[in-house]
C-alpha cells in the first residue's frame, strides 16, 4: 500500500504541474484528495485493519494527501499572480484619451478683474459701495463741484433721461451719497457701470466700468493717498511697476492729479503699447475738495479725504493684452473661452 | 486654587452673597472654573443615639441598631465596630443624597435597615474610615451636622493666570477685591514674644548656592507638642481641599493657603549637626521624599541638607529623614525663595508636583518670606505652643528691589479713550499696594509691591486701572455702521459662480436697449414701462433695458452665425423699468441654453439640453442663494411654449421664470434647434425669499434603507401629487421618494405612464425588518390604489 501512495504522489504531482487553468486546477484537486479519490478509498479501509498498525497507516496517507496539497496551495498561488498580471495588463489605459469633460464655463475677463480689483481694496480695509445707474443732476454734477456750464454736461456728452436725470458719468454719484448717509471715517470703493455718449471705436465705449476710491477721515493726508494706490498697483501688476502722479484739474478734488504706472508691456522702456512712453493713464486721483465736504455736512476742518478713480476696462485690456474695448462686449464664446 | 467664601471673609469686609463674589471675582480676572456648595450633604445628615444594639442574626460583622433621632426611633443594620449602644452617631435618614449615591431603604441579609451610621470619610470629615464617627456626649440628639459644626461655605475653583503668582494667598485675592470694590483690607495683625535664646547658637545656615536661594530664612520653635489640629484650622483646610495632618504642618499649610509663599517644617533634632546647607545635589545622591518615593538626584536639583545627607528637595517636597511626627519636640521653619527655574525643572524631571513647588515655579517675592515666617511663628505659639528663639536666620544674599514706573495721564487716555485724573489713578494704584513716589502735572511715578512683578512697565499699569474702571465701563467711541451690503455682494458671486460651474460662459452686454426687441421676443412690457433715453446714440439704444433676454438671444445668434452652435450663456446685470415708485433698477440673472448638454466625451453620448436640466439648474441656484421652498406655476409668458414653462415662486410671488423658448420667437434670431431660458429678478429674491437656517441633525444611528416602486398611473397625476402622497404616509419613516424613471409607449396603453419611484425608508434610531417594510409598501400601494387608480406592474 505504501507503494501505491507514492505512486499516487507521484501521479499528482506530474499531473498538477501541467495543468491548464483554473477548471483543470480543481478537477485535479477533486480526482486525486476528493472524497471519492483513491487516497481517501485507503483512508475508508483504515477501520478494517488491526488496531495497532491504523495509527502509522492513517499518517502514511495523511503525509501523502499533505503533499499533494502543498503542490495544489503552490500551483494553485502561481496561477492567481498569473491572473493577476494578465489582469493588470489588460487594464492598462491610454492617458491621453481625454478625460471627461467637467461642466465648466468661465466668468467674463472683466469680471475676473472687477473681482481682483475689489478683493485687493477689501484686502486693505474697504468696504465696497453700489449706486445708482440712473442720478440726478446734483449727484452727478453740482455735488462735485461741476460748474453749471461745465461742457461734460451737454446733451453731446451725458445720456439724459427725461431733464433731470440722466446715466451716470462716473461712480463718485456712490461717494456722494455715501457721504450724505454715513459719517466718517469712512474707506469706501465703488466699482460699477458709468456711461458717455461717445461713439464706439477701439478705446471707447458708451457703457465702460470704474472703480472710484474715497477715504475721508481724521488726518488723511495725500501721503495716504500715494500709499494707497501704489499698494493697489504693486497687487495689481506686481512689485516692479511703479506708479506717478502728475498735476491735473478735477473740479471734484484739490490738489488733482493724473495717475500714470510704469508701462506694463515694457516695464517703462517704451513699446506701441504706451506710445514709447513708458508710463499709461490711469486715471485721476486727489485730495476731496473741501467745499465738496462742507456742502455735505462733513467739518472739512475736522476731516480731510482723498478719491481717487480708475477703468476697469483699460486695467482688463492691460492685464490680458485686448487691443479693443469693443471685444469685450461683443461676446463671442470663441473670445469669452479663452480666459479659462 | 480652591477659594473658601468664608475664608476670603476673614481677610476684607464685604456683604456679597457668594453668587455676587463670583461674579466679583471673574471680573477682577480670576476666572472661577467650578463652584461648590460646602456643607450641602452635612445639612441632611442628623446627630442620633444608639439606643440598642443587636447582633445580625446571619451576619458576624453586622449588628442591628436602634437609633433615636430626635424624633422617631429607627432600625439601622451597622457593619462598623463601635456601633455601641450609648454613642451619639451621625445618621443619614433614608432620601439623603451622596455624590455618589442616594440612600434608600434596603435589606441587608434579611434585616431591613432605614438609613446608614456614617464614618468621617463618608461625610468627607476626614480619611477616617475605621468606624462610624463618634460625637461628643454634648451633641444635640435631631440637629444636622452642617449647624452642629457651622460647616456652610461656598468653595470656588479658580484658575490663576501665570502672570500673577501674587494671587495665590488670599491676602493677595483679598488685596485685589478690595481695590476693585473699594472696601477694606483686613490683614492679620502679627505680634508674638522670642525667648531669650538665640536661633544662631542652635542652628548654622550655609547658602552655598545664592543664585538658586533668593533668601533662606529659619526660626526654631522648641517644647512643641504635635497633635491633632484644632476644629477651625481643620475645616479651613477641609475647604480648599487640603488634607489634614497634625497642627505644625496643618499650619504651614494655613500660612501657605493665606500668604501664597510656601514653608517648610523640620524636626530638629533629626538635622544632623544642627546645620543647614543650601547646595545643589551630588550626582547619584537619594532622598526619600515625604510622599514616600525614593528620588535619584544629580548635580541640576538644589536640595536643603544637614551636615551629612539632603533633607528636602528646595522648595518642592521634604525628606521622610527630617519629617515632623508624633515624637517631635523641636521644629525649624523653613521660609525661604527659590529660582522659579531651577524648581520647575526638577519638579518637571522628577515629577514631583506639589503645591509649593507650583507657587515657586511662577516665581515668589524674596520679601514675602518674611512676613510668611512671623505669621507661622504667630500660628505656631498661639496653636501648638512651645517657645520661640530669639532673632530669626535670615540669608538674603540680594535684596529685592522693588519696580520703578512712570505713567502718563495722557498716555491713559491714548490707551483707553476714557480720561482718569491723576488722583484717581493714585487711589487705584494705592489700593493695588503701589506707592506713589513722586507726582507732576503730566505724570505720576509709583513703586509696586514686591509681589507683584508683573508690574514693570507704564502700560502694565495701565491694564491695572481698565481693570479696576471696569472693561465694560468703557464707552464706545463710534457704532460700525456697515456701508456695504455684503449679502447681496456675495450673493452675486456665488450665482456666477454657481453658473460658471455648471458650464455656462458668463456675457456682459451694454445696457441700452430696444422696443423693437423687446415686441419681437413677447415680453411682458409696455411702452409706458421703458425708461427712455432723452439723446440716444441711436434709436435701437432708446431705452435703457427692462429684460437681459433680447441681448442674450442676439449673443447667441452671433455665435451660432459663427459655428457656436452649442451656446449656454448668462448675464447678471441691472435692467431698467419705470413702475408707479419711478425708475427701478432691479439685478436680473438670465441664462439662455441651445444645443448639448455637455461637451463631446468619447466614454458616453451626450443629449440635448431639455426642460428639467433648466429646472434642476434653477433649483439648484435657490439652494446655493440658501432660500428656501420655492413653487412651480404654469407661466403665461408668451415667450414660451405653452405647457414647457413654469413660473418661479418664492412665498407667493414671482421672481423669475424658465421654459423653452417659442420656437416662432426662437426662429428670428436663427435659432433653429430647442432653446431653451431662465430668468430670476435677484432684487425680488432677496426681498421675497427667506434665508433658510441650517440646523444640525442627529446623524440616523441605523442606516436608511432603499426600495423601488413601479406602477402605471393615468398622465392626468402629477410626479408632484404622487411624491408628496407617498411621502405623507409615514413622514417618520419614509424619509424621501424620488422619481428614476418614467416610461410611455410600448405596452402601456395611451393616457397613461409607467413611473419607477426610489424611496428611502427608516426609523432612524432602528432596523427595519422585513415585515415591517412589506405593511408599510402595502400600505402605500393601498393608497396610491385609492386616490390614483395606480395599477402594479
Amino acid at each position: 500500500m505504501k507503494k501505491r501512495l507514492d505512486e499516487i504522489v507521484e501521479e499528482a504531482i506530474t499531473a498538477l504541474n501541467t495543468f491548464e487553468d483554473h477548471h483543470d486546477l480543481m478537477n485535479l484537486k477533486s480526482r486525486f484528495v476528493g472524497k471519492k479519490s483513491e487516497l481517501m478509498g485507503f483512508m475508508k479501509k483504515l477501520g478494517s485493519l488491526p488496531k495497532e498498525e491504523r495509527p502509522i497507516f492513517g499518517q502514511t496517507i495523511n503525509n501523502a494527501k499533505n503533499k499533494i496539497l502543498d503542490k495544489f496551495n503552490e500551483i494553485e498561488e502561481k496561477l492567481k499572480n498569473l491572473e493577476y498580471e494578465k489582469k493588470i495588463a489588460s487594464n492598462k489605459v491610454d492617458f491621453s484619451m481625454p478625460g471627461r469633460p467637467p461642466l465648466r464655463g468661465n466668468l467674463h475677463p472683466l469680471t475676473q478683474i472687477w473681482r481682483e480689483i475689489e478683493d485687493i481694496f477689501i484686502s486693505m480695509g474697504f468696504e465696497v459701495a453700489e449706486g445708482f445707474d440712473i442720478e440726478d443732476e446734483f449727484h452727478n454734477f453740482d455735488a462735485l463741484n461741476t460748474p453749471k456750464d461745465h461742457p461734460s454736461r451737454n446733451l453731446a456728452d451725458t445720456f439724459y433721461i427725461g431733464n433731470d436725470r440722466l446715466l451716470r458719468t462716473q461712480t463718485s454719484t456712490v461717494q456722494i451719497r455715501v457721504m450724505e448717509n454715513f459719517e466718517p471715517p469712512i474707506k469706501i470703493i465703488s466699482p460699477g457701470r458709468c456711461y458717455r455718449n461717445d461713439k464706439p471705436d477701439a478705446s471707447h465705449s458708451p457703457a465702460f466700468h470704474q472703480v472710484e476710491a474715497l477715504v475721508v477721515g481724521e488726518g488723511v493726508t495725500f501721503a495716504d493717498l500715494r500709499d494707497t494706490l501704489n499698494g493697489f498697483v504693486v497687487k495689481m501688476f506686481g512689485s516692479k511697476i511703479r506708479s506717478r502722479f502728475r498735476p491735473h484739474f478735477f473740479p471734484f478734488t484739490e490738489p488733482s492729479a493724473e495717475i500714470d504706472i510704469a508701462c506694463v508691456n515694457c516695464g517703462g522702456k517704451g513699446c506701441n503699447v504706451c506710445k514709447h512712453s513708458g508710463w499709461l493713464e490711469m486715471g485721476g486721483a486727489g485730495m476731496v475738495d473741501p467745499n465738496v465736504l462742507d456742502n455735505l455736512g462733513i467739518d472739512s476742518e475736522k476731516y480731510t479725504g482723498f478719491a481717487f478713480g480708475l477703468g476697469i476696462d483699460r486695467i482688463t485690456m492691460l492685464k490680458y493684452n485686448i487691443p479693443d474695448i469693443r471685444l469685450l462686449f461683443e461676446n463671442d464664446l470663441r473670445f469669452l473661452k479663452q480666459f479659462k | 486654587m480652591n477659594i473658601s467664601y468664608q475664608w476670603l471673609k476673614d481677610y476684607i469686609e464685604f456683604d456679597f452673597t457668594p453668587e455676587q463674589l463670583q461674579d466679583k471675582l471673574t471680573f477682577a480676572g480670576i476666572e472661577v472654573e467650578q463652584v461648590t456648595k460646602l456643607g450641602k450633604e452635612l445639612e441632611q445628615i442628623k446627630i442620633a443615639k444608639i439606643i440598642e444594639r443587636e447582633k445580625h442574626p446571619n451576619a458576624d460583622k453586622l449588628s442591628i441598631c436602634k437609633v433615636d433621632d430626635g424624633t422617631d426611633i429607627k432600625q439601622v443594620v451597622c457593619g462598623a465596630p463601635n456601633c455601641d449602644a450609648g454613642k451619639l452617631v451621625a445618621y443619614a435618614p433614608i432620601g439623603t443624597k451622596f455624590p455618589e449615591f442616594t440612600i434608600k431603604k434596603a435589606k441587608l441579609r434579611g434585616v431591613v435597615s432605614f438609613g446608614m451610621l456614617c464614618s468621617e470619610k463618608e461625610l468627607g470629615l476626614s480619611d477616617n474610615h475605621d468606624g462610624i464617627m463618634e460625637l461628643s456626649e454634648d451633641a444635640p440628639i435631631g440637629k444636622d451636622l452642617a449647624a452642629y459644626y457651622d460647616f456652610k461655605d461656598t468653595v470656588y475653583e479658580v484658575e490663576i493666570t501665570p502672570n500673577r503668582p501674587d494671587l495665590l494667598g488670599l491676602t493677595g485675592v483679598a488685596r485685589d477685591l478690595s481695590a476693585l470694590l473699594n472696601t477694606n483690607l483686613k490683614l492679620p495683625r502679627i505680634s508674638f514674644k522670642e525667648s531669650e535664646k538665640e536661633t544662631n547658637s542652635f542652628l548654622k545656615i550655609d547658602n552655598q548656592n545664592p543664585e538658586k536661594c533668593l533668601r533662606y530664612t529659619a526660626r526654631i520653635i522648641t517644647d512643641i507638642k504635635v497633635k491633632e489640629s484644632p476644629e477651625w484650622l481643620k475645616r479651613r483646610l477641609m475647604a480648599s481641599e487640603i488634607n489634614t495632618i497634625n497642627n505644625v504642618v496643618d499650619i504651614t499649610n494655613f500660612v501657605l493657603m493665606e500668604t501664597g509663599h510656601p514653608l517648610h517644617a523640620f524636626d530638629y533634632d533629626k538635622v544632623s549637626g544642627h546645620e543647614i546647607i543650601i547646595r545643589n545635589a551630588k550626582k547619584g545622591e537619594k532622598l526619600l521624599a515625604l510622599n514616600d518615593k525614593e528620588y535619584i538626584l544629580d548635580e541640576h536639583d538644589l536640595v536643603i541638607a544637614d551636615a551629612e545627607k539632603p533633607i528636602a528637595l528646595a522648595g518642592i517636597i521634604g525628606g521622610k529623614n527630617s519629617c515632623v511626627d508624633s515624637n517631635t519636640k523641636n521644629i525649624v521653619i523653613e521660609s525661604a525663595n527659590f529660582l522659579y527655574s531651577t524648581v520647575r525643572k526638577t519638579s518637571r524631571r522628577l515629577k514631583i508636583f506639589t503645591d509649593a513647588g507650583y507657587n515657586f515655579e511662577r516665581g515668589m517675592s524674596s520679601e514675602q518670606t518674611r512676613i510668611a515666617s512671623d505669621r507661622a511663628a504667630q500660628l505656631l505659639l498661639e496653636n501648638v505652643g512651645g517657645s520661640l528663639l530669639k532673632n530669626i536666620l535670615d540669608n538674603y544674599p540680594v535684596k529685592e528691589e522693588k519696580a520703578k514706573i512712570k505713567i502718563r495721564t495722557e498716555r491713559v487716555e491714548k490707551i483707553l479713550s476714557v480720561k482718569i485724573p491723576a488722583e484717581k489713578i493714585a487711589e487705584y494704584m494705592t489700593a493695588l499696594g503701589l506707592e506713589l513716589i513722586e507726582k507732576t502735572d503730566k505724570d505720576l511715578t509709583f513703586l509696586a509691591p514686591y509681589n507683584r512683578k508683573d508690574l514693570t512697565r507704564e502700560i502694565d499699569l495701565i491694564e491695572e486701572i481698565i481693570r479696576l474702571y471696569g472693561y465694560n465701563n468703557i464707552p464706545s467711541k463710534k457704532e460700525h455702521k456697515p456701508i456695504m451690503d455684503r449679502k447681496k455682494f456675495y450673493l452675486k458671486r456665488n450665482i456666477k459662480d454657481y453658473l460658471v460651474n455648471n458650464g455656462f460662459n458668463e456675457v456682459i452686454n451694454w445696457s441700452f436697449g430696444n422696443p423693437e426687441d423687446v415686441e419681437k421676443l413677447k415680453l411682458n412690457f409696455a411702452d409706458k414701462d421703458f425708461v427712455k433715453i432723452k439723446n440716444p446714440m441711436w434709436s435701437t439704444f432708446s431705452i435703457m433695458r427692462p429684460s437681459l433676454i433680447p441681448d442674450l438671444m442676439k449673443n447667441a445668434e452671433h455665435n451660432i452665425n459663427h459655428n457656436q452652435k452649442n451656446v449656454k450663456i448668462f448675464e447678471l446685470a441691472k435692467c431698467f423699468n419705470l413702475s408707479d415708485k419711478g425708475i427701478e433698477e432691479d439685478y436680473f440673472c438670465t441664462g439662455l441654453l441651445i444645443g448639448d448638454q455637455a461637451d463631446i466625451y468619447w466614454k458616453d453620448k451626450t443629449g440635448k439640453v431639455n426642460f428639467y436640466d433648466v429646472k434642476g439648474l434653477v433649483i439648484g441656484l435657490l439652494e446655493i442663494a440658501k432660500y428656501g421652498k420655492l413653487t412651480l406655476e404654469t407661466s403665461k409668458d408668451e415667450i414660451y411654449i405653452p405647457g414647457v414653462n413654469a413660473n418661479i415662486i418664492l412665498n407667493k410671488q414671482k421672481i423669475g421664470s424658465f421654459g423653452e423658448i417659442d420656437p416662432k420667437i426662437a426662429e428670428q434670431y436663427s435659432i433653429k434647434e430647442s432653446a431653451f431660458i431662465f430668468e430670476i429678478n435677484i432684487n425680488k429674491m432677496m426681498e421675497f425669499g427667506r434665508i433658510k437656517k441650517i440646523k444640525f441633525k442627529e446623524i440616523p444611528k441605523a442606516p436608511f434603507v432603499n426600495r423601488d416602486l413601479s406602477f402605471i398611473v393615468p398622465n392626468s397625476y402629477s410626479v408632484g401629487e404622487l411624491t408628496s402622497c407617498m411621502l405623507g404616509i409615514n413622514r417618520n419613516l419614509i424619509r424621501d421618494v424620488i422619481l428614476f424613471d418614467e416610461y410611455k409607449g410600448k405596452g402601456i396603453s395611451d393616457g397613461f405612464r409607467s413611473l419607477s419611484f426610489n424611496l428611502t425608508i427608516g426609523t432612524g434610531t432602528k432596523n427595519l425588518t422585513d415585515e415591517n417594510l412589506n405593511n408599510l409598501f402595502d400600505k402605500i400601494i393601498k393608497e396610491l390604489k385609492k386616490k390614483f387608480q395606480i395599477e402594479m406592474r
